[in-house]
């Protein structure tokens, strides 16, 4: 049955997966990208990194979110970006989620943004459940990286 | 069964991305580092994270280091609360008291910064900073260009065509980009933020509330 079904939607689910995560981390990356203060203050308040390695990652990581996001909106290394894209999405939830167990306010700079908030203003939850919905994503494109509208056309998983 | 031009186009892509990104990234970082040799206006202080200061040579008093973003409504309010004794500690001399001009809100901030300094070598960046927050306009909505900041600085009496040229030129905007830089390195995550003597102030009880905020400068 769940077969039958991927064979026959999978491949437009997978188009549909590469376009929203692709075009949610071109967007993110690219409102970051134009803001590099705000994008490594945004990191600072998560106050994990050191501060230099915070303004470093704040500026470097919009411009991957960018890179990957157009790879998988073009649909070539799907396999690999979804797993990067992945990757990055759990390290969010996890950034998030510290914040908010160690009771920051702080607001998560996702598309732009960021920074500390007043207490009270934070949406963690809400930002948790986007990123974990964007993950799912890129769980399906690891495993069904065959996709409608691809650039690159694979016969299975990181053939060639 | 890719075909070899397939994988071809594929690592083309591939590398076009990667070098995009890479190079992107790098103009960005070190685009955003500051420049030794950018022109500094007057009353700055490198030491002081490359701020405006007032009272620098007066001994035993407590620093009070203010970083804004002039588009920042919140700083407007904070000015609006707490502008006054602000003021009136360094009219008296109470305290060292360091501006750092933040600009993350964008190109706008930017400007105003800029024209903040050029109000400084008119020795009157105490009066712009007040006149400007009072008419704050709305955030990056295209309103701070030369001609509203000009017209800031002469409803606080600079008639000067030095100040003028100075707003016209943006040519402090390197130096700008120093407070920003240092501002970073200082672990500025929020405007406006208020310390004393390097300390963060309480931000839901000392902000905006104007005898707490009294005390807590008081040192």
């Amino acid at each position: 049955m769940i077969s039958e079904l991927l064979n026959k939607y999978g491949k437009w689910f997978g188009l549909f997966a590469r376009i929203t995560l692709g075009g949610v981390l071109v967007a993110a990356g690219w409102l970051k990208v134009i803001a590099p203060a705000k994008s490594q203050m945004a990191v600072r308040a998560y106050e994990v990194l050191p501060i230099s390695v915070a303004n470093f990652f704040g500026i470097a990581l919009p411009w991957f979110e960018v890179g990957l996001g157009v790879l998988l909106v073009l649909g070539i290394a799907v396999r690999l970006s979804a797993a990067l894209g992945g990757a990055l999405m759990v390290l969010f939830i996890a950034a998030i989620s510290q914040a908010w167990a160690r009771g920051l306010s702080i607001d998560c700079g996702c598309f732009g943004g960021g920074g500390t908030v007043a207490p009270g203003q934070t949406k963690y939850l809400s930002e948790i459940l986007r990123d974990t919905g964007l993950a799912l994503l890129a769980l399906y494109l690891f495993r069904y990286p065959l996709t409608r509208f691809a650039v690159e056309k694979l016969t299975k998983p990181e053939g060639e | 069964m890719a075909t070899g031009g397939d994988k071809f186009t594929r690592n083309l892509v591939i590398g076009m991305v990667a070098l995009v990104v890479v190079v992107g990234a790098s103009f960005s970082y070190f685009g955003s580092k500051g420049s030794t040799t950018a022109a500094i206006p007057s009353s700055v202080s490198k030491a002081d994270g490359y701020g405006i200061v007032f009272n620098a040579d007066v001994k035993n008093v407590p620093t009070i280091d203010v970083y804004e973003d002039f588009q920042c409504p919140v700083c407007a309010r904070f000015e609006a609360i707490n502008g006054i004794t602000l003021d009136t500690a360094i009219k008296d001399k109470k305290a060292k008291v360091v501006y750092h001009v933040l600009s993350f809100l964008g190109t706008e901030s930017i400007l105003a910064a800029n024209a903040a300094a050029c109000a400084s070598d008119e020795g009157k960046f105490l009066a712009f900073h007040k006149g400007f927050y009072a008419n704050q306009p709305a955030e990056n909505a295209g309103t701070i260009n030369a001609t509203f900041l000009k017209s800031i600085g002469a409803a606080i009496g600079i008639s000067s065509p030095k100040f003028a040229a100075c707003v016209d030129n943006g040519g402090y905007a390197d130096w700008v980009k120093n407070v920003a830089d240092e501002g970073a390195k200082a672990n500025i995550n929020s405007t406006p933020t208020i310390k004393v003597n390097g300390k963060e102030l309480d931000r839901n009880t000392e902000y905006f509330n104007v005898e707490a905020f009294a005390k807590a400068i008081a040192g």
